[in-house]
């Protein structure tokens, strides 16, 4: 490797490599589910009952979560992230995936940022006053 | 402060890794197909490296792979006298087709309506893959192995690239000749950027830029050492190159100057590419592996991150999350 007193750039993690087992094309990530639609769990099995209390509490989970969603917008929240970072924003909307999360006035280290996008894979929580 | 690289290792393949390529950007990202010689192509997340799936079917080396713009088709070619289509969300192989000798390059057509395939038969093929019964459209003239088969100028026209030291470019009605490039030495690589009409091809030690619709030459430029493949960034400000040493090298388009050049493969490079949006760069080695490169050395993207020298020595003590065991790359 070239010398240097340069420091190397951080890395959150080492990019995923593929499970011993299985193909991939994991059925439950997003793009799978929205561009598969037919693709349904057959509801034949034995443990059926289950699946459907299952699905029930899947549906009501999502749906607080949404509702949480609904209910942070225009609020000041406090967004945990990797690395320590703790930072205050106004929450503004959520993509569809939930993959991004736009906030307004993010207090950061550097500054308050009118504007800034929030990678939900970043955030480990977030708290705000109802 | 200036930073070093730190380049990103996708681990997975257990042979060279041969031929790659981006989709275009996507609701979901962007995807990176790997073509190995072990004969399991990997579909990745672009940003990341992140492996989603391998297609599984071939039974020889793949020595092609590539994917539609919306990363909802892949297509390969290889050893195994095939090239294959395959449904890139479930990983499904869609479709074989059949051919008399081993497959070296696929391309779809921007609607993904067309598959050209061209190999070591020296024939180009075009399949129809709304009517995949039917039988191909073939374009002969080549005289020795076809190494890499490209649409272009709106999927009017066909490049070709082969043994026989011969670039062409076809007209996809005619099937004629339209014009054709004759060099000393085979062609390594061939890479087409349809905003722009550039063509980027490898030869020996020398990267050169033509029109794509003329095939006019705009430039060549010379590396230190034998060129396997090389990429223009989509802005064209730099273009990256690779080959028999084992480094990266990194170029000003304009001034022609080399920049940079990175170690870090432990074998010669097989193929580089710009991702879509630019800032990053693939390659793919005989060493296995493909690595994942910043444009801008230092910013915060996919998996790299900008820390500056406060956060090392964090304050926020009283945040009760521990992370997890940070990972020097």
């Amino acid at each position: 490797m070239s010398s240097g007193m340069k420091t190397p750039v951080s890395v959150l993690r080492l990019p995923r490599g593929p499970e011993p087992n299985s193909r991939g094309f994991d059925p439950t990530s997003p793009r799978f589910i929205a561009l598969c639609p037919t693709t349904l769990p057959s509801s034949s099995s034995s443990s059926g009952s289950a699946d459907e209390e299952e699905q029930r509490l899947r549906a009501e989970l999502r749906e607080r979560f949404l509702r949480t969603l609904l209910l942070m917008t225009g609020k000041r929240v406090r967004f945990d992230m990797h690395e320590h970072v703790r930072v205050h924003a106004r929450f503004g909307a959520s993509d569809i995936d939930v993959l991004n999360l736009q906030v307004c006035d993010l207090e950061t280290p550097l500054g308050v940022q009118r504007e800034a996008l929030l990678r939900s894979q970043d955030v480990i929580a977030c708290s705000f006053e109802v | 402060m200036a930073m070093r690289q730190t380049p990103l290792t996708c681990s997975g393949h257990t042979r060279p890794v041969v031929d790659l390529a981006f989709s275009g950007i996507t609701p979901y990202g962007y995807f990176l197909i790997s073509a190995c010689k072990d004969g399991k192509p990997m579909l990745r997340q672009g940003d990341t490296g992140d492996w989603i799936g391998t297609f599984l079917g071939h039974k020889g080396a793949v020595w092609g792979a590539t994917l539609n713009k919306e990363a909802t088709k892949a297509a390969t070619a290889a050893a195994d006298f095939t090239a294959k289509v395959w449904d890139a969300v479930t990983g499904d192989e869609v479709l074989t087709l059949a051919h008399k000798h081993i497959v070296k390059s696929v391309n779809f057509t921007q609607d993904s309506n067309c598959l050209l395939t061209g190999g070591n038969d020296k024939v180009l093929r075009i399949y129809d893959l709304g009517k995949p019964e039917a039988e191909p459209q073939e374009i002969a003239g080549h005289t020795s192995a076809i190494k890499k088969a490209l649409w272009c100028n709106n999927d009017q026209q066909i490049l070709s690239a082969a043994d026989d030291k011969t670039i062409r470019l076809w007209d996809k009605n005619t099937k004629e000749v339209v014009k054709s490039l004759s060099f000393d030495a085979s062609v390594s690589s061939m890479e087409y950027i349809p905003d722009g009409e550039v063509l980027v091809i490898t030869y020996g030690r020398t990267i050169a830029f033509y029109k794509a619709h003329s095939l006019d030459l705009i430039k060549t430029v010379d590396a230190p050492a034998s060129i396997h493949s090389a990429s223009l960034h989509p802005d064209k400000d730099f273009f990256v190159a690779g080959g028999d040493d084992f480094k990266l090298y990194k170029y000003d388009y304009t001034t022609k100057e080399e920049m940079e050049s990175y170690k870090g493969h432990f074998g010669p490079i097989h193929c580089v590419r710009f991702s879509p949006d630019g800032e990053l760069y693939a390659s793919g080695s005989e060493d296995g592996t493909l690595r994942l490169w910043q444009t801008a050395v230092g910013k915060t993207y996919g998996l790299w991150k900008c820390v500056l020298p406060e956060e090392l020595s964090s304050e926020n003590s009283e945040v009760l999350y521990c992370p997890p065991a940070e990972i020097k790359a």
